[in-house]
């Protein structure tokens, strides 16, 4: 089982790690909704080192990448990321991917559901493998989330950092070392990944996590990133997606160029798409409480089973349980009733996501 | 009395139906209106949409709908469905519904 180079500390700052997809992971560090509320109100700092990481030369990695995930790496502009999915050859999620424009390289980065010797299988399939360098264990990645994070990265790498829009790359130096630096959280709040080399990823850590402690924030495991994906409507490859496994029914349609060909399980996806959609992936709320708002439970409408839950949480900010859940497209609309786990089990109401408004959406650049 | 299920989802597809239509017209948006996700991030990730966009966006409302957003509520264009939200809310305002 592949482990964080940041184990150590973690596991001295009171983490519980738990294993996902063949990687140990820091699940929690005792609270996770004390977790999520830091990225709301705060900030909170999270070791991503689960995400397979690689950088391949442009050229060839531009052709490379564009013949392996579903969106349009040619389009990328310089300092820009793309956000989309690597699927299989049968159009399954296989990973939640960021492409990076960096400066003569491409950054590849994936969360993926696949086991280490599988995810190498099929990037070697379009070419990759061989182009690319891997850094995923030399490497660690830092994600720095929350409300006041942009005050956290002003403090240490400069006030241009404030001006990075969302879904770019910059790259800055930490110690003497270079740090790929992404903006591009899933929270909803502000987010930035650090890519670092692992000589400097102690002392990195270390003053992030001061800063963070500095603004009230805390270090957060990735059940709260679950949370706050889920409460922000983000795309969870480890919850709805490896549930779902087909990104047409989870509205991954923004992740695709239509145009393009040659993309792994390009055709299926096509295919499926031709065929039109038959269920689709929508938001459900409940009172308090609500015991039966569990993933895997069933939806009923007038007595029948129709559709089934694929991710749950409880939000912090709400107050009250959420949840995704696959249903028929017929029924697909939000501000509908259903029960939940029997015929007569609790009601539950379909909702317009994302229901909350992130803090971060309030804060105008000239404030920052 | 209230809306029917059936009642709910008619009104809701109008409106998201329409709604789609305009704004893939007005953003020359590459997709057809069933691969718009009512729930897909209009903002930011998602449909990537800019200030300048997000204007297309009221206007869009505006054309379909006759009704203005005000500048104070951008949370309006979360997604599609929260646009749906705030329309048929201000249609049962102005026809003195719920």
């Amino acid at each position: 089982m592949r482990t964080s180079p940041l184990k150590e500390k973690l596991a001295a700052a009171g983490a519980v790690f738990r294993e996902r997809h063949g990687v140990e992971v820091a699940a929690h560090f005792g609270d996770p909704a004390a977790e999520c509320v830091a990225v709301r109100e705060a900030a909170a700092l999270t070791d991503f080192s689960f995400a397979r990481l690689f950088t391949l030369p442009e050229t060839p990695g531009i052709d490379y990448l564009d013949a392996l995930v579903a969106g349009n790496v040619p389009k990328i502009r310089f300092g820009r990321v793309l956000h989309t999915f690597l699927a299989d050859q049968a159009g399954r999620l296989a990973a939640d991917c960021f492409v990076a424009n960096n400066d003569q390289e491409f950054v590849f980065a994936c969360e993926s559901i696949l086991p280490d010797a599988e995810l190498e299988a099929l990037l070697a399939s379009a070419g990759v493998e061989s182009q690319a360098k891997d850094l995923s264990a030399d490497h660690v990645v830092l994600s720095l989330d929350g409300f006041k994070s942009w005050e956290i990265v002003k403090q240490i790498f400069g006030a241009d950092v404030v001006g990075l829009p969302y879904l770019s790359i910059e790259n800055y130096a930490f110690a003497g070392e270079p740090i790929r630096f992404i903006r591009a959280g899933k929270t909803s709040e502000f987010g930035y990944l650090l890519v670092a080399p692992v000589k400097i990823a102690g002392a990195l850590f270390d003053t992030l996590q001061a800063a963070v402690a500095e603004r009230g924030g805390r270090l957060a495991g990735v059940d709260a990133h679950d949370a706050l994906r889920l409460e922000g409507r983000f795309f969870n490859i480890f919850q709805e997606g490896r549930r779902v496994g087909d990104p047409l029914p989870l509205g991954l349609q923004w992740m695709i160029d239509f145009e393009k060909e040659n993309y792994s399980g390009c055709q299926a996806i096509k295919q499926r798409r031709a065929a039109g959609l038959k269920q689709k992936v929508i938001g459900f709320s409940a009172e308090a409480g609500c015991p039966a708002l569990k993933c895997g439970a069933k939806i009923f409408h007038e007595g029948q089973p129709v559709g089934e839950l694929v991710a749950d949480c409880v939000s912090q900010v709400l107050h009250r349980p959420l949840a995704l859940g696959v249903m028929p497209l017929e029924l697909a609309f939000s501000g509908l009733s259903f029960r939940v786990g029997a015929p007569d089990g609790a009601v539950i109401r379909s909702i317009s996501m994302p229901p909350i408004m992130p803090k971060s959406l309030t804060v105008r650049l000239d404030e920052m | 009395m209230p809306e029917t299920t059936n009642q709910v989802i008619l009104r809701r597809r109008q409106v998201i139906d329409t709604f789609k239509q305009e704004l893939i017209r007005r953003l020359n948006l590459p997709y057809l209106p069933e691969d718009l996700h009512e729930d897909v991030s209009m903002l930011g990730s998602g449909l990537g949409l800019d200030s300048l966009d997000s204007l297309e966006v009221v206007l869009c409302v505006e054309t379909c709908f006759k009704i203005k957003i005000p500048d104070e509520n951008i949370s309006v264009l979360r997604s599609i469905n929260t646009v749906a939200d705030f329309v048929i809310e201000q249609q049962d305002r102005a026809g003195g519904r719920a």
